[in-house]
């Protein structure tokens, strides 16, 4: 019984993730003990995983009241709730636009190629005239983060009322639906596939923008205290933790987007098998 | 639909996004639009006084779009070269190779500001010129940010075939080889465009980021976070002007690239 138990798992994709981890895992450490070979300080440079797993439980303070992951989570949770803030009202106003450029064309011809070109802006670049608009800090990370998620999701969500069939618009039509039932029935139910596209694209997304303009300027959040640790203002682990934290933060905001997806539309084929790059299928 | 109205549809096309377009410059020029953003223009300076900074400081500014460009561009190829090799392994050892990748775009999802730092110090001992070693240190997290998008779409490219072409080459008695460059390869083109159209916005992005963490102070993106730190707000939109028209650029010379190329694909 247990040895099938075990054949199954070893035939399993699980099995080969476990693997991959693994194999990553080894040439961390391999790299880690050669840097701690040649390097004076190895910690600046590559520690040991164990080195920083055993920094998350160290209880040595790091400034004069917190230790390094106190510090690190106080700050995550400012972080995320800007980021947070800035996605939802990003792909609201995402959302109204691939809605409004689908009712009215002359809206898309209008505003479609200059939403192409805001992706060619770098973010950081926005923040001082967000900043001095907004007068707030705190307003323009979320700001920011609401620009970075709203081109995705109209782009994706534009597509996805594209892609109904025409057969389908034809029947409404036929049936003499108004176009407001054709919109509730018929075209964002079967946008919502795009939608989430957008929204799997958009969530690490808005985190990184949200970490990256932290480092612009003072006052909390991940970016901020990255940068002082990097200045050894704190110790250096409080670095190598933001690392791993962000990047379990932007994996568990795409499967986030894909378990809200399921719930919203359980009877569907969720994506691609791919996260993120997905987004667009080859023009024929 | 009569041609009448055919013409106009394309004229509007191309209409509309101008007069758009100019219409945002003239609010923007005469003050409208800081009225009513409630900006002032030494934070958001008039569009005349970017472009006379931008012709006055042309050969300094030249010098940084190069610097941003080799960097952009020597990761894209780099990215995109590994990443299809990856790819293509990944296809021929398809259930070891298809578990790598999934946990590969997972680490798309880690933020390029925490791999810069990262690879900025892995690469202090790499040359002992910092222009040198922090160019490296850019160009490898260009890489790294192109190569997931590149390697993934690799795999898809040379797997998801057309029904029946594999057993169609199989029954011609096509050896390995054959399908392999005669089926696969060939098969992959489209979706090598399909990353590129995801990687070349995002390789400026990326070539952008890494400069605010590099060593040596050059660079687009870097020009722009120093003249802000500054407060030479007008220097840096100069800056951000130049950024965008980059990307539109590279991203209109990929477009032309792949209309060429994919000429009679059905």
């Amino acid at each position: 019984m247990n040895a099938i138990r075990w054949k199954k798992f070893f035939a399993s994709p699980k099995w080969v993730t476990v693997v991959w981890v693994l194999g990553l895992i080894l040439v961390w450490e391999i790299g880690a003990t050669v840097v701690a070979g040649v390097k004076r300080t190895p910690e600046n440079v590559l520690p040991h995983l164990y080195q920083i797993i055993g920094s998350v439980f160290s209880s040595q303070k790091a400034n004069s009241t917190q230790t390094a992951i106190q510090i690190v989570l106080s700050n995550a949770w400012i972080t995320l709730m800007r980021a947070g803030i800035g996605f939802a009202l990003g792909a609201m106003a995402g959302f109204m636009l691939a809605l409004l450029m689908s009712l009215f064309s002359a809206v898309e011809k209008m505003i479609f190629p200059y939403l192409m070109m805001i992706q060619m802006i770098p973010i950081l670049g926005m923040a001082p005239i967000v900043l001095a608009i907004t007068r707030d800090i705190d307003k323009s990370r979320i700001v920011i983060a609401a620009i970075l998620t709203f081109y995705p999701v109209a782009t994706n969500t534009l597509s996805g009322f594209k892609a109904v069939e025409r057969e389908k618009r034809e029947l409404m039509f036929s049936l003499a639906a108004s176009r407001y039932d054709v919109y509730r029935k018929l075209l964002i139910p079967s946008s919502l596939p795009y939608l989430f596209t957008g929204l799997k694209i958009a969530a690490p997304m808005a985190i990184t923008a949200s970490i990256l303009v932290d480092t612009l300027q003072g006052g909390g959040g991940l970016g901020c205290m990255m940068s002082q640790s990097l200045k050894h203002a704190m110790t250096i682990y409080v670095f190598w933790q933001i690392v791993f934290l962000s990047a379990i933060i932007g994996i568990l905001s795409y499967q986030l987007m894909a378990w809200l997806e399921k719930l919203v539309s359980p009877y569907r084929r969720s994506g691609g098998d791919f996260p993120a790059t997905d987004a667009k299928e080859p023009t024929p | 639909m009569n041609k009448q109205s055919n013409a106009w549809d394309q004229i509007s096309t191309f209409l509309y996004p101008v007069a758009f377009g100019a219409l945002f410059v003239v609010l923007w020029q005469t003050g409208l639009l800081h009225r009513l953003l409630g900006a002032d223009t030494f934070t958001l300076p008039l569009p005349g006084r970017i472009f006379t900074i931008i012709e006055e400081n042309t050969p300094a500014i030249m010098g940084n779009v190069r610097a941003t460009l080799t960097v952009a561009l020597g990761g894209l190829a780099l990215g995109s070269l590994i990443g299809y090799l990856l790819g293509v392994l990944a296809a021929l050892f398809s259930k070891w190779g298809k578990g790598g990748l999934t946990l590969a775009s997972a680490f798309n999802a880690i933020p390029i500001i925490a791999i810069a730092p990262i690879l900025n110090n892995l690469t202090k001992d790499f040359s002992t010129d910092a222009n040198i070693r922090s160019m490296f240190a850019k160009i490898l997290v260009v890489t790294v940010t192109s190569m997931v998008a590149m390697s993934v779409n690799a795999y898809r490219g040379l797997t998801e075939l057309k029904p029946f072409s594999l057993d169609l080459m199989r029954s011609c008695a096509a050896s390995g080889r054959q399908i392999f460059f005669k089926l696969r390869v060939p098969n992959s083109v489209p979706f090598i465009f399909t990353a590129l159209r995801v990687s070349v916005p995002g390789c400026i992005i990326s070539a952008l980021v890494s400069e605010y963490f590099a060593e040596y102070i050059v660079g687009v993106g870097r020009q722009i976070r120093e003249n802000i730190v500054l407060a030479q707000y007008a220097t840096a939109w100069a800056y951000i002007v130049v950024a965008c028209a980059m990307g539109i650029a590279l991203y209109a010379a990929l477009l032309i690239s792949e209309r060429i190329l994919l000429k009679g694909r059905g």
